[in-house]
Order: C-alpha cells, then sequence, then structure tokens
C-alpha cells in the first residue's frame, strides 16, 4: 500500500514535469529574505526538464521494482514489515530534494537541495542498520556533505564579490577573475564528490550496502547524478575559467580510468556496477571539462542514456539475487536459458552503455566521440581508450551472467514486478536507437541551459567512415580485446586493485577518522574527567585569550578610574555585599552556605542593574538567580550527605579562579572605561521604538526589530528540550 | 522540609501565575516580557517539586502532564504568527498593526502581534521549563536508594 502510494506520487509527478517540459516550462520567485538576497528561486527549464523527468520516471520505475524487493528484502533478514515505514518516505523524500534541485536558480538554494539529497541517502544507505551499512552511511554523508561545504563558501565569495547567489544574475554580472575561477573550483569539488569522481570516488562503491532500489536510484537518477546537474546548472559560470575546465577535464579522464579498471576487478556485482558509475560520470565530467555546444548536448544525452541504462543493470543485479542467492559473478553464469527474458533486456540496457547500434547508447558516444575530436588528438585517443573499457567491463559483466555453463539454479521464476521495470526501460532503450527525436529534443533542451546558448542535438546514423564511427568500431575493437584476453587482464587489473586498497584515497579517508576520532576522545577525557576539569576549560582558555588581546592592544588611556558621586552609594553598598558574598562562597566549607552566599553575590548584582537603568536585565537577573539556587537546593536536599567531599588541590582551583577573575576584571574595567556609545543601531531602536507601540526598548527588540533571532532561539529551545527528553527517558516526553 | 513551606510553597503558584499574567498585559509597554513571565510561572512549580518531591508534586498537579504540549503549541503559534506575514507578501516576523496604525487597546493590554508573539513565547517557556523540572526530578528520584 505504502509502496503503491509511493509509485503513484512518482508516476503523478512524472507526467506534471512532462506536462511542465512540454509547455516550455516556467518560473516561481518567492522573495524569503530580501535584505539578504534570499530567493526561493525555482525555474523549470530544460535542465530541470531532464533531471525532474529522470527522478520521477526512473523513480517511479525503481519504486514498482521496491514493491517488489522489498517485502523480500525485509523477509531475507528478517525484519518486521512495518520497516518498510523507514523506507518509503525518504525515497519520496530523495525524489522530492532531487526536483527541487533541479529547479533551483539560486546557489544558496542549490546548497540547500544538494544537502537534503544526501540525508535522504544517508537513511536509506543505513537502511539495514548493520555495522556495514552504517559505516557505508556515514561515509557517503560524510564525503559528499563536507564537500559540499566548499560549495556554500563558494557562493559567499560570489555573494561578498557581485552581491547576488541568483546564478542567472551570476552569469551576467561574473568577470573571469580569480575570485570566479576560486569559487568555481570550490563548486566543482562539491559537485565532483558527489558524483563520486576521482579521487573522492570511493564513498561510492561502499554505499552498495544499501538495498538494491536504493542503489539503482542512487546512481541513476538521484544522489550521484545531482553532482552533474550541479556542474551543468552553473556551468556558464564555469567557463569563465579555463583552470576549473581543464581541472574537469583531468578529474573525468581520470575517473573514467579508475573506475573502469576497478570494475574490471570487481566479483560481486552491484561493486562492477558501482564503479561503472563511476566511470561514467566521468564522461560527463570530462564533456564539461571540454566545454561548447557539442559538448553540453552530449553531457545531457549521456546522463540520459546512462540513467536508463544504469537504473535497468541495477535491477537486473537485484533480480539474479533474489531469484538465485548469489552476489558473484564467479558464482553465477549461463542464466541465459533459464531467464531468457531478463537476459534480454538487460542485455540491451548493456548494450546501451557499451554504446552499440540500434541503442540509444549509441548517440550518447557518437556525440561523446565528436565533442572529443573538437577538443584534439590526445582527448580524442583517451575517448577511445575510455569508451573501450565501457564495452570490455560491461561485457564481462552481462557475459559473465547469462552466457556460458550454468552454476547457480535459480530456485523461481523472476518476480514479474522486478522483471516489468527491466523490461520496460530495456525497450525504452531500444526506442531511443530507433527514433531519438524525442531524447535528442530533451538533451537539447538541457544543454541550452547549460551553454546559455542555443545548441543544436542531432545525432543520427551516418553509414559513412565519418570520424565518429571510426571511434565507435576502434573502441569496440579494443574492448572486445580486452575482454577476450582474461589472461593479461585479471592480473592487472588486481595488482591496481591493491594499489587503491595500500594508497588509495578510502585507506586516507580511514586514517584521517581515526585520527580525528583518538583526538576527540582524548580531548573528551580531558575535559569531562571530573566537574573541575569542565570548568577548568571554561576558564582556563577564557583567561588566556583575555591576556593576549591584553598584551595585543594597547593599554594606555583605556583604564579609568573616574569618580564617586554621593549618588552611588547604595550602588557601592551593594557591591560590597557581592564582594563579600564571592568571598564566603569561595571560602566556605559548608554545602548550603556557599550556594546561599552566590545567590546574594546574584541579586546584588541584579540590584546594581535596576540602578545604572537596566530593569530588563535586572528583573532576567533575578530569574536566573532564584532559578539557579532552587537547583541547588533541589539537588543538595536529595543527595546523601557523604556526597560533597572538600574539594582536593585547594591550590590549583584558587590559581584558576583569580586567573579568571582577573581577566574578567581587566575586561570590564576596560569596556566600562570606555564612553558609551549612543550612536548607531542602539540609538535606533530607541528612536523605532514608539513606531511599534511599545514602551519598553528591549521588549520591543526582542519580539520586533529582532524578533527573527527570537523565533530562531526559541526554536533552539524546544529542540534542546526534546534533546534533554531523548537522553533521560529515551523521547518519552513525560 | 519544614511544615511551613510545605504549606506555603504550593499556594505560591496562584500569586506566580498572577505576576505572569500582570507581565504579559503590561508586556509590551514596559519592563518584563513572555521569556520572564514563562519563567516565574516555572520557578512556582519548581518550588513545588523542591517541597513536595516529584511524585507528590505531579498527583497534587494533573495539569503538568501537559506542559509538553503547552511548550509544543506555544513554539508554533509563536511561529505561525512571525511567519504568517509571509503569506501577506511581507518578510517575516512583520507585526501588525504597523506603525502609525492606531491600536486596539483593553486596559494596558495592547492588541498586537507582538503581544501574541510573546504569549507564545511565555507558552514555549514555562511548558519546557517544567518538563526539565519533571525530567531531572525523576533522575533525582530514580537515584536515590
Amino acid at each position: 500500500m505504502l509502496a503503491w502510494s509511493a509509485v503513484a506520487s512518482a508516476t503523478v509527478a512524472f507526467i506534471a514535469c512532462l506536462a511542465g517540459w512540454l509547455a516550455g516550462g516556467g518560473a516561481v520567485e518567492v522573495a524569503w529574505a530580501p535584505t539578504l538576497g534570499l530567493h526561493l528561486d525555482l525555474a523549470f527549464d530544460g535542465l530541470s526538464a531532464l533531471y525532474a523527468l529522470l527522478a520521477t520516471g526512473i523513480g517511479a520505475l525503481v519504486f514498482v521494482y521496491g514493491a517488489g524487493y522489498l517485502p523480500w528484502h525485509l523477509e531475507h533478514l528478517p525484519r518486521p514489515h512495518r520497516d518498510a515505514w523507514r523506507f518509503w518516505p525518504w525515497m519520496v523524500f530523495f525524489m522530492g530534494s532531487m526536483v527541487g534541485l533541479a529547479c533551483a536558480r539560486d546557489l544558496v538554494l542549490l546548497f540547500v537541495f544538494f544537502d537534503l539529497t544526501a540525508v535522504a541517502s544517508y537513511f536509506l544507505i543505513g537502511f539495514d542498520r548493520d555495522r556495514d551499512a552504517r559505516g557505508a552511511a556515514l561515509m557517503a554523508l560524510l564525503v559528499t556533505g563536507v564537500s559540499a561545504v566548499a560549495m556554500l563558501v563558494g557562493a559567499v565569495l560570489l555573494y561578498n564579490a557581485y552581491g547576488t547567489s541568483s546564478l542567472p544574475e551570476l552569469f551576467e554580472r561574473a568577470d573571469s577573475g580569480p575570485t570566479t575561477t576560486a569559487a568555481c573550483a570550490l563548486i566543482a569539488v562539491a559537485a565532483l564528490a558527489k558524483s563520486a569522481q576521482a579521487p573522492l570516488h570511493f564513498w561510492l562503491p561502499r554505499a552498495m550496502a544499501a538495498p538494491t532500489p536504493v542503489s539503482a536510484y542512487l546512481h541513476s537518477a538521484a544522489m550521484v547524478a545531482a553532482g552533474v546537474l550541479v556542474l551543468g546548472r552553473v556551468h556558464p559560470l564555469i567557463a569563465k575559467s579555463d583552470a576549473v575546465l581543464d581541472l574537469l577535464l583531468v578529474v573525468g579522464l581520470v575517473s573514467i580510468g579508475v573506475g573502469g579498471v576497478l570494475a574490471l576487478a570487481q566479483d560481486e556485482l552491484k561493486q562492477i556496477l558501482a564503479h561503472s558509475t563511476i566511470s561514467q560520470y566521468g564522461y560527463v565530467v570530462t564533456l564539461y571539462g571540454i566545454g561548447g555546444a557539442t559538448a553540453a548536448g552530449a553531457a545531457a544525452l549521456y546522463v540520459l542514456a546512462h540513467a536508463i541504462a544504469k537504473s535497468a543493470l541495477f535491477m537486473t543485479a537485484g533480480a539474479v539475487t533474489v531469484t538465485t542467492g548469489e552476489t558473484r559473478l564467479s558464482r553465477l553464469g549461463g542464466l541465459g536459458r533459464r531467464l531468457p527474458a531478463l537476459a534480454v533486456a538487460s542485455g540491451i540496457a548493456a548494450a546501451t552503455l557499451a554504446a552499440l547500434p540500434l541503442t540509444l547508447g549509441f548517440f550518447k558516444d557518437e556525440l561523446f566521440f565528436s565533442a572529443a575530436s573538437e577538443h584534439g588528438r590526445p582527448v580524442q585517443l583517451l575517448a577511445v581508450g575510455a569508451a573501450a573499457l565501457t564495452v570490455a567491463y560491461i561485457g564481462r559483466f552481462w557475459l559473465g551472467l547469462f552466457v556460458g555453463p550454468l552454476r547457480a539454479r535459480p530456485h523461481e521464476r523472476v518476480p514479474p514486478l522486478l522483471l516489468a521495470p527491466v523490461a520496460f526501460l530495456g525497450l525504452l532503450a531500444l526506442v531511443g536507437g530507433l527514433v531519438v527525436e524525442p531524447f535528442a529534443r530533451l538533451a537539447g533542451d538541457a544543454a541550452e541551459v547549460t551553454q546559455s546558448g542555443a545548441v543544436e542535438v542531432a545525432p543520427a546514423y551516418h553509414l559513412d567512415a565519418g570520424t565518429a564511427n571510426v571511434m565507435a568500431l576502434a573502441a569496440w575493437a579494443l574492448g572486445a580485446l580486452v575482454l577476450l584476453t582474461p589472461r593479461v587482464r585479471d592480473p592487472l587489473v588486481r595488482a591496481v586493485g591493491r594499489l587503491g586498497q595500500i594508497a588509495g584515497p578510502r585507506r586516507w579517508y580511514a586514517l584521517s577518522l581515526l585520527g580525528l576520532n583518538r583526538l576527540s576522545d582524548w580531548a573528551h577525557d580531558k575535559e569531562v574527567r571530573d566537574l573541575r576539569n569542565s570548568i577548568t576549560a571554561v576558564l582556563v582558555p577564557a583567561a588566556a585569550l583575555i591576556a593576549l588581546a591584553f598584551a595585543a592592544t594597547p593599554t594606555r588611556g583605556s583604564y579609568d578610574v573616574g569618580s564617586i558621586a554621593l549618588g552611588d552609594l547604595p550602588i557601592i553598598v551593594l557591591l560590597g555585599l557581592g564582594a563579600l558574598a564571592a568571598l564566603t562562597a569561595a571560602r566556605d566549607k559548608g554545602r548550603l552556605r556557599p550556594v546561599l552566599a552566590l545567590s546574594v553575590l546574584g541579586f546584588a548584582l541584579a540590584g546594581v542593574y535596576a540602578m545604572v537603568g537596566a530593569p530588563d536585565v535586572a528583573l532576567v537577573a533575578v530569574l536566573v538567580e532564584t532559578v539557579l539556587a532552587l537547583v541547588f537546593v533541589g539537588v543538595f536536599a536529595r543527595l546523601p550527605p557523604t556526597t560533597l567531599r572538600r574539594p582536593r588541590r585547594r591550590a590549583r582551583n584558587a590559581a584558576i579562579g583569580s586567573a579568571a577573575g582577573a581577566a574578567a576584571f581587566a575586561a570590564i574595567w576596560g569596556a566600562l572605561s570606555r564612553p558609551t556609545a549612543t550612536a548607531g543601531v542602539a540609538a535606533e531602536h530607541i528612536d523605532r521604538t514608539p513606531d511599534a507601540h511599545g514602551g519598553d526598548v528591549v521588549t520591543v527588540i526582542l519580539a520586533d526589530f529582532r524578533g527573527l533571532d527570537t523565533m530562531v532561539e526559541i526554536t533552539v529551545l524546544a529542540v534542546a528540550v526534546v534533546g534533554v527528553a531523548s537522553l533521560l527517558s529515551r523521547g518519552r516526553a513525560w | 522540609m519544614s511544615v511551613i513551606l510545605e504549606v506555603v510553597c504550593p499556594r505560591l503558584l496562584g500569586p506566580a501565575v498572577m505576576v505572569a499574567a500582570a507581565m504579559i498585559v503590561k508586556g509590551y509597554g514596559d519592563v518584563g516580557d513572555g521569556f520572564s513571565a514563562g519563567v516565574v510561572v516555572a520557578l512556582a512549580v519548581a518550588l513545588r517539586y523542591v517541597t513536595l518531591g516529584a511524585e507528590r508534586a505531579e498527583r497534587s498537579l494533573p495539569a503538568l502532564r501537559f506542559a509538553p504540549a503547552v511548550a509544543i503549541s506555544g513554539l508554533l503559534f509563536a511561529l505561525a504568527i512571525g511567519f504568517f506575514p509571509v503569506i501577506l507578501g511581507e518578510p517575516p516576523v512583520t507585526h501588525y498593526p504597523r506603525a502609525g496604525d492606531p491600536v486596539v487597546e483593553i486596559g494596558t493590554l495592547e492588541l498586537t502581534t507582538a503581544v501574541a508573539f510573546d504569549v507564545g513565547v511565555f507558552l514555549l517557556v514555562a511548558g519546557s521549563l517544567v518538563e526539565l523540572v519533571h525530567q531531572l526530578a525523576r533522575l533525582v528520584e530514580e537515584r536515590r536508594p
């Protein structure tokens, strides 16, 4: 039921997106905080249409597949069926955030949706809740989330330089200076990490701990696609900087190689496909690095063809595992006769990835080769090598599964819910190979956004010895050669795989995480070993910082002694009382007396506030002091008499206390010596208070002038209370 | 605890609520706001906990168990007041009536959205603090031998 409502929502969203695309799109702009230049700026243009159609269309098919797969998965573990509630809402949320990301036209908004997809993927990758899944989910969140911060930094850089975070405005205003280059590089880092490009690719194979529908969705239309979506969206900005374009080109080509070679080394089905995703998005990144109209069109068509093929292949891997119980290529084979429909459908998908004719994939490589040829000979040769790698690993995957001797016997026929989406996608890829116009139009519309100008995407079959055709033939031949020489290939790719394990980035990730954990444990251990250490951790750094400031700033004339008038007598009496109370609190060895002395000190200070004209502060001070006294009394009344012993190391306590006290004294004296600033914001607040129908400035500031701050603060208060409740009584409110 | 405390402390709740009400009614024109009012009410409740112990305090005043609900509704109310101007196309936390417009007054109470916002803050603070007192008191009671 839950699954089918998810399917229904995805289908409705797909139809809406399709209608939106055919109607020519549209835009919504809601000013969120206009003074900060923050807008909810959503537009449905060609690029949005491409990715939103993928997210909802592939989403609907993956959801259908999930409706068949998840019950099997839960039974297999075993877990109760109601755990589907931990799955489907996140899947729909994933889809929604992806559509939002596709439509966002503002860097800050882009960042928000970017992180929402990361959050959704975190819960979905960690769905199985075992050690492996948790580690994988955390790795995905850390790698993509931390690098997403780079995108925010880039947005802030651009905002500071050009006063806007809106992309269309930035495209007009930004020049090709160092600021733009730095900001674009930062945004590119975030996008590349999300699209699992080397050297931040290692999270993606780990993320295979997720249930298969999640993998299928994550790799084809959501999470990983989000990275190249951002690249496509900000490309007019990136195109201003040749350095960033070259970075993309290099990273893309390296990723194609790393992903392709490692895919050849893998044995587990989903691992082969995961490494293939790294390689495939490497193509798209390479195309964005090449730049220009041809490459933009090729990139868009590439994303489209890859999404269709890759989701079908993932669902094939899951269906094979469901029917045979095996996950490894070495234990599978010859399934073609037993599962003919699955074999044909996934064969078309594999052919699409390998760019064979009569599939949509042929055109993606045709355009890729044309774009690479425009960029020069080295890239052209590398492109052929890349395509050959793709042919080799995807051929190894499909042939290993469906051809050869039968190894694992399928227990049952493929359930129709698992077969239907694969068959549909295979059919779609075939239709795309015969009638490419609708797909080309979608890709063209997307490329126009990427290119900020007219782009013509017109792939077609040319029966001649054109460059693209020759390159394709060379790639197939080379791929077949790699495929047919396993004795040469296998030791080589295994060596590369081992090298990656020893010195690869994943190892660096593990080491740095371990180091951070150790550091944190050490600091935590030092700080919270007893209460005095916690207090020391606040007092000593505070004293040290003030001493530093004291040493660094000129002090001449900033310490004023002033004079005492007769009217100040009550204040002096109160301060004297406070000083006496403080001494008592420090010296007394009893339990209740120091607390009461502290209260006296607090009330004396509240009295001083009231006299120097800060009644609001005085009121709050009185309330806080009362709360503190009451808490102490309440706790003491229930403590056993022996709990509070005389503190040891009195000398250390005295030294720390004196240092902090001296620092506070110096700071406050310095502050009081300055003439009070009445101009500026404070004066304006006082002037405007009658306008707000108020009499008390502080109250009006809290509720009106700084009302947004107050709203955030009260939300934080509520969250803190929820935190206390969950720590103390496992979330029970009462 | 002495008998006098046991008799006096529970009876302080009424006056405390009165003080809190006064702070809100006078609030916008004078010292004191929703936060202070909430703390005053929570203080009186906390005093009951200290003198009677958690169990008796909660038995004698069953309404306390609505504290979490009060806190949440206060938060939602305040957020609603803060964000409804967005629907009207104004920035968030725009208060009505606007500057210069006349204000309806009932006694000293001025009917503005700022006061309503303050009421939300009051409910949130009072409810949250009572909830905290409840949680901490339960902890203390459980640890007792």
